[in-house]
């Protein structure tokens, strides 16, 4: 046993427990129900295990693509009817998509939860789709691409470290698909990617907040049972080249201040590296008092901004560090510094203090998650979807809480080489830099 | 048995199920003393987790700016900014340390009518946590250096705005809509006022608006009456009142005709669209009406704007209209982005809208949708600790009756659609909007001239 020593009962003297109960239906939908609230409102998240990094190379979007498409109606609903019947119910909808996955959600007064089931479960159904509403969604997507990407500071950065970081897997594309693949699409390669991946055993349902187990249960069996179980999806083997040699470029956009940006690949989330690099995330640039903030912002003042995030996927996670510098100040003087920080922690140089203080407020975190439902139903979709274990709602922080300034140092020495990553400097278009 | 009962039946998914009975739901309790002093306590006991929110508001925000002197826009919110900077017994670095060590959360900023701290931390933090977010309102010490930092900071993020076309294309609609009263003037301030800001303009502004008269508490959470007054008793029993000059706000008359003000953006593929007018002050008592049209108008997803944008023309990813409403003004504008050819087409559209909406009454069953709309999201409004502490503080800030949100339901189910109307003809304007627009101003400025006389704006500072 991996936690041996630490009981659910001693657990939640730390943190209070959060209760779920799971199903899977003959089909292969699994369902997670939780009841955590005291508002009379509930929460849905349906996540399918499909994202961008699942498209085939020359027809990418399809995942994000179908996004859209799943509010446009089904076979039992008019384009334009989901959302309005969900609105006049007091409910609310919204989807997004990830390199791994594409999740869809709800959230209704618990009164009209059968509505909200019904509306999700239609989804499965075929997607009934004209060519006029075909074209209209295209137009949307163009738009959304144009206002993301395009006409957002930095909006590229995406779509740039993408295609340096990953050269053989799906990860190389931005998750919404190349602009000349969505003009080229057809509407039998929409029909075709939905049969293949909108089936109930390549999904999870989570339900959260003033719920009932029994009555949610019986709900569920009857919106869900009748759907039919798809063919079995044999996923594509990862494999991506890992980085050598550092890739810098410069990259030129419509900005002011000049931009730094480094990107470094690690395991994949759930591995003690990862957590490890959480810890050390938190160390770097949570709050005031943390490193990049104290020496980059306060101390030399080279910086307006610097975050760093470690991002989930499903085979490996990303750290980055986005710094946006101090109009006069220099992207080198910016990288040495932030070089340095990174140099001492691999050297060894933590304060138990610091890992401390990050523990202190990871288990805050935990202890309000309570406060979203719609948060806890996706990470409850997330968690079976990509772990199969529900449990890691309540265990998850002991990953956290066990790692120890050693695990940083050898996370650090083993992921956080300049060598590894890719390291890309923003300029303002027609404006001499050096 | 009464499974393969259940199992024979066919289930028919065209037709929506049948839905239960609601459940009420009432607005937290909410406790309310005031002080000595004049501090006004608001408590609501939260026990879901163990959390406690403080939120403390001064009733003085970026409006009291000019008070300070001419082109002094900025100072409210670098004051706010610069309390956790350092206070005669922590520094800066100190006070950071120890509210990320709590694994709590030490916040200030601004907006037009109000300044705020906010923190928020566990309950057995909480002590600790209290004493230090008193003592940045009572004894930040404004240090040069500082000063100095913040400045640099807050004009390189000007700088940085300057790459958004929401927010070049809201703050010229700001400033045509509310022309030379102060709320024309952004609270963050422009280039050339932060760098007049002085010493003595901070410590100053402190003096005047930080004082226990002005100041509302909130705390939302796992705490008792009795201890939230004990932590206010103990740590603010000593401040003396003052007295705070009144804020009056000379009228703004609406234009007589629309023009069109379009901003320079460099490289822009798309437009950032902002138009409106004046709308209405929080005190207005057409208030409820107003929300309930707006919501209709553009106030959500499935709203006339947004379909008729999005779903019906594939212009937009979005498109929304809102009443900002502020204590002793407020303006209505509809937000926007398309591309650049579609920028004439998308105004016109929208104006449509409005001068349907005018024109003509909403059907009953579009109302009664916005309304179960509205009613059944009220509580998930209410979700957060933290939005619970914002509306409670906001009855007493807009001096709003203090049963608002236990009536807010009824009332806004008691609406006729005649009150929707006369709520849409008398607070939207389409022949006099300003029309606010950031993109690439070669490309569109020439179509736009037949909304009016067009302004062609290199440089927004």
């Amino acid at each position: 046993m991996h936690f041996k020593g630490f009981s659910h009962s001693n657990m939640s003297d730390v943190i209070p427990r959060i209760d779920f109960k799971e199903i899977e239906l003959s089909n292969g939908l699994k369902v997670i129900m939780s009841r955590v609230s005291e508002i009379p409102m509930v929460a849905l998240n349906t996540t399918f295990k499909v994202g961008s990094k699942d498209e085939e190379e020359d027809k990418t979007g399809l995942a994000h693509f179908i996004e859209h498409l799943m509010f446009e109606g089904s076979k039992f609903l008019k384009s334009g009817e989901f959302d309005e019947i969900l609105n006049r119910n007091g409910g609310e909808s919204n989807a997004y998509t990830t390199w791994d996955s594409t999740s869809y959600y709800i959230v209704i007064p618990s009164n009209k939860l059968e509505t909200a089931l019904w509306l999700d479960s239609n989804r499965f159904f075929d997607i009934s789709l004209t060519e006029k509403s075909f074209v209209k969604q295209k137009d949307v997507i163009f738009e959304e691409k144009l206002q993301v990407y395009d006409n957002t500071p930095y909006g590229s950065l995406e779509v740039e470290s993408s295609r340096r970081l990953f050269s053989k897997s799906g990860y190389k594309s931005p998750i919404i698909g190349d602009m000349e693949h969505i003009k080229n699409m057809r509407l039998e390669d929409v029909f075709a990617f939905f049969k293949k991946y909108y089936i109930p055993n390549n999904a999870v349902l989570s339900i959260v907040g003033d719920i009932d187990y029994y009555e949610t249960e019986k709900l569920v069996r009857k919106y869900y049972d009748d759907i039919n179980r798809g063919e079995e999806i044999f996923s594509k083997e990862y494999f991506d080249d890992d980085i050598e040699e550092e890739i810098t470029d410069d990259i030129f956009d419509n900005i002011h201040l000049t931009g730094k940006f480094l990107f470094y690949k690690l395991p994949m989330p759930g591995s003690k590296a990862y957590y490890a690099i959480q810890i050390l995330n938190g160390i770097l640039s949570n709050g005031d008092s943390s490193r990049f903030y104290k020496e980059l912002v306060y101390r030399k003042e080279l910086v307006n901004d610097i975050e760093s995030y470690l991002y989930d996927m499903e085979k490996v996670s990303l750290f980055s560090i986005s710094s946006i510098a101090l109009e006069g100040r220099s992207i080198f003087e910016i990288e040495i510094e932030i070089d340095n920080i990174i140099e001492e922690i691999k050297s060894g140089n933590i304060h138990d203090y610091e890992v401390q203080k990050i523990k202190n407020k990871i288990e805050a975190g935990f202890n309000t998650r309570k406060l979203s439902i719609i948060s806890l139903a996706e990470r409850f979709s997330h968690i079976k979807t990509f772990y199969d274990d529900c449990e890691k709602i309540n265990n998850e922080i002991l990953n956290y809480l066990n790692i120890t300034k050693e695990d940083i140092v050898n996370a650090a020495n083993m992921h956080l080489n300049k060598n590894q990553r890719v390291n890309l400097n923003y300029f303002p278009i027609n404006e001499n830099w050096n | 048995m009464a499974k393969s009962e259940d199992i024979t039946q066919k289930l028919d998914r065209t037709k929506p199920p049948k839905i239960g009975k609601p459940k009420d739901v009432k607005f937290p309790k909410y406790h309310e003393s005031v002080t000595k002093n004049g501090i006004t306590v608001l408590v609501v006991q939260d026990k879901r987790v163990p959390l406690v929110t403080c939120r403390l508001v001064f009733k003085s925000g970026s409006s009291y700016d000019s008070f300070s002197g001419n082109d002094k826009s900025g100072l409210a919110s670098l004051t706010a900014e610069l309390l956790t900077k350092g206070t005669s017994s922590m520094n800066a670095s100190e006070i950071a340390e120890e509210v990320d060590y709590h694994g709590a959360v030490l916040t200030s900023g601004c907006d037009y009518d109000a300044s705020y701290i906010s923190s928020y931390s566990l309950k057995k933090h909480f002590d600790r946590i209290f004493h230090i977010t008193s003592d940045v309102v009572l004894n930040s010490i404004f240090a040069e250096e500082e000063i100095q930092r913040e400045k640099k900071q807050r004009i390189n993020s000007l700088l940085s705005y300057l790459d958004e076309g929401d927010y070049l294309a809201g703050k010229t609609f700001n400033k045509k809509v509310y022309k030379d009263t102060p709320y024309s003037n952004p609270v963050e301030g422009i280039e050339s006022s932060i760098n007049n800001l002085k010493r003595d303009d901070f410590r100053n502004f402190h003096k005047t608006h930080y004082v226990p008269n002005n100041l509302i508490i909130a705390f939302v959470g796992d705490i008792e009456i009795k201890e939230a007054e004990e932590f206010v008793q103990n740590n603010f029993s000593d401040w003396k009142p003052k007295k705070i000059e009144e804020l009056n706000m000379s009228h703004v008359a609406m234009d007589d005709e629309t023009t069109v003000h379009v901003i320079e953006k460099k490289g822009a593929v798309q437009s950032d669209i902002h138009l409106g007018h004046l709308g209405i002050s929080r005190s207005n008592p057409d208030f409820i009406s107003v929300l309930v049209m707006n919501t209709l108008l553009g106030g959500h997803f499935t709203s006339r704007i947004n379909k008729n944008l999005r779903e019906v023309h594939g212009y937009t990813y979005g498109a929304r209209s809102i009443f900002n409403w502020r204590k002793l003004n407020g303006d209505f504008s509809v937000e926007t982005d398309v591309k650049n050819e579609n920028t004439l087409n998308a105004v016109i559209e929208i104006i449509k809208e409005l001068k349907k909406i005018k024109q003509e009454k909403v059907l009953e069953d579009e109302l009664s949708d916005v309304k179960s709309y509205i009613s059944g999201n009220f509580p998930l409004r209410l979700e957060t600790p933290n939005a619970i502490a914002s509306r409670v503080i906001n009855l007493k800030l807009y001096d709003i009756e203090s049963d608002y949100y236990d009536k807010y339901v009824s009332k806004v189910n008691a609406l006729s659609v005649e009150d929707i109307h006369s709520a849409a003809d008398k607070y939207l304007h389409p022949d006099k909007l300003i029309v606010s627009i950031a993109g690439n101003t070669k490309e569109i400025k020439d179509s736009l001239k037949q909304l009016g006389s067009v302004e062609v704006i290199k440089k927004v500072e």
